[in-house]
């Protein structure tokens, strides 16, 4: 496939968490905020581009009965990485995400991505991979957060944008409306694929 | 046994460089993290126990060695001096102690006197609803104005009262101010 397709199916075909069904955890735990999800998006993303390009780049180097091991120190090389540099730059997100930041190094795209194909595949294939899917998750996840914040706050990165009256559904905000709104959006997904039978 | 030797290399190469690339991170990062700690954790702090100065104690923040601790290695602390026309009024620092889950971190405010300005509760993870009622003024506001001797439990001779449901995060902020009353002869000489 070409470079520009294996950027691209990230956005649509493989989709993630909505297509590609991986990543739920953080993906329901983080969206309770449009500004949450995107950060989170972002950081898995850094971790899944540059750990893409490691194994692409050692493919032929790792053996493969040692393989999950290296993929596992290398995922988790960069997911510290990233935590300390939120410490040291986005001080206030990185109190908000908490947890979920270094649990990134069991989200299941980014090995899955490691193992499925930045281990079979060449390095700019791999980087297009890791940053279409990375970049598509950060898009479901801002949607998800910013549809959760805005019915369950009133308010869409921080900001009012719903008339004085409206009562927020707090209900939103928490778990429970996190699965309901992951249900929903999945549904709507699919309702739009099935129209599109040439896919 | 080559396949062996060749995983066992891999395998040592990547832990190795990922190792030598973290430590690298970590120092890199080390000024612009104690920079947001100070701003996102202190500071709010730090604020609550001090006031009427017009300085800026953040900047002006002095850093001090107190003492050696159980290793021998020498404890460092900052002090956020409170000035008004160039005189100190206050400082600010930190110290910390057991609650009943982990250690509480606490922020106080100790005037020329020895006396304290304030305790504002900069961390812990107390239990919500008991212990971590200690965040509350009603808790922290009994402290002003008391020093070493009169900061005990009132059923001790002091003039703390307990949280009810929460004695154990109690004398967890009580051992935390204490401690830092101690330190303060030493802190004065440097800083006042």
């Amino acid at each position: 496939m070409s470079v520009v397709k294996e950027f691209t199916k990230g956005f649509w075909q493989e989709l993630p968490p909505f297509r590609l069904v991986l990543g739920l955890c953080p993906t329901l735990a983080v969206t309770t905020a449009a500004e949450n999800g995107l950060g989170m998006g972002l950081a898995t993303t850094f971790v899944l581009v540059n750990s893409n390009l490691i194994v692409s780049i050692l493919r032929k180097v790792i053996p493969s009965k040692v393989r999950i091991a290296s993929y596992i120190v290398v995922i988790a090389s960069f997911v510290v990485m990233v935590e300390l540099l939120m410490q040291a730059y986005f001080y206030p997100l990185f109190k908000i995400l908490g947890i979920f930041i270094p649990l990134i190094v069991v989200n299941c795209i980014i090995l899955g991505r490691a193992e499925a194909f930045a281990s079979r595949n060449p390095i700019v294939h791999s980087l297009a991979d890791g940053l279409g899917i990375g970049l598509g998750f950060t898009i479901s996840l801002t949607i998800l957060g910013g549809i959760r914040e805005i019915l369950g706050s009133g308010k869409f990165f921080g900001a009012e944008v719903m008339w004085s009256t409206f009562e927020p559904l707090s209900f939103m905000v928490k778990a429970p409306g996190a699965f309901v709104c992951l249900g929903f959006l999945l549904g709507f997904m699919n309702i739009i694929s099935r129209r599109r039978p040439a896919h | 046994m080559r396949d062996l030797i060749k995983m066992i290399v891999v395998l040592a190469v990547i832990c190795t460089t990922s190792g030598v690339v973290l430590s690298y991170v970590n120092s890199a990062t080390e000024a612009p993290r104690e920079y947001q700690y100070v701003k996102f954790v202190q500071e709010p702090s730090m604020k609550a126990v001090l006031s009427g100065y017009d300085n800026d104690p953040i900047k002006e923040r002095i850093k001090l060695v107190a003492g050696k601790d159980a290793e021998g290695n020498p404890i460092e602390m900052v002090v956020f001096p409170a000035k008004k026309g160039g005189e100190t009024l206050a400082i600010a620092y930190s110290a910390s102690a057991k609650g009943y889950h982990d250690l509480i971190e606490v922020m106080v405010g100790v005037g020329p006197d020895g006396k304290l300005t304030g305790v504002s509760i900069m961390s812990h993870t107390e239990t919500p609803g008991l212990g971590a009622r200690i965040v509350e003024p009603e808790f922290t506001d009994q402290f002003a104005g008391l020093d070493l001797d009169t900061t005990k439990l009132s059923a001790e001779g002091g003039s703390v009262d307990t949280l009810s449901g929460a004695t154990s995060s109690t004398t967890g902020v009580i051992a935390a101010v204490s401690a830092a009353l101690e330190q303060f002869p030493q802190i004065k000489k440097e800083t006042f």
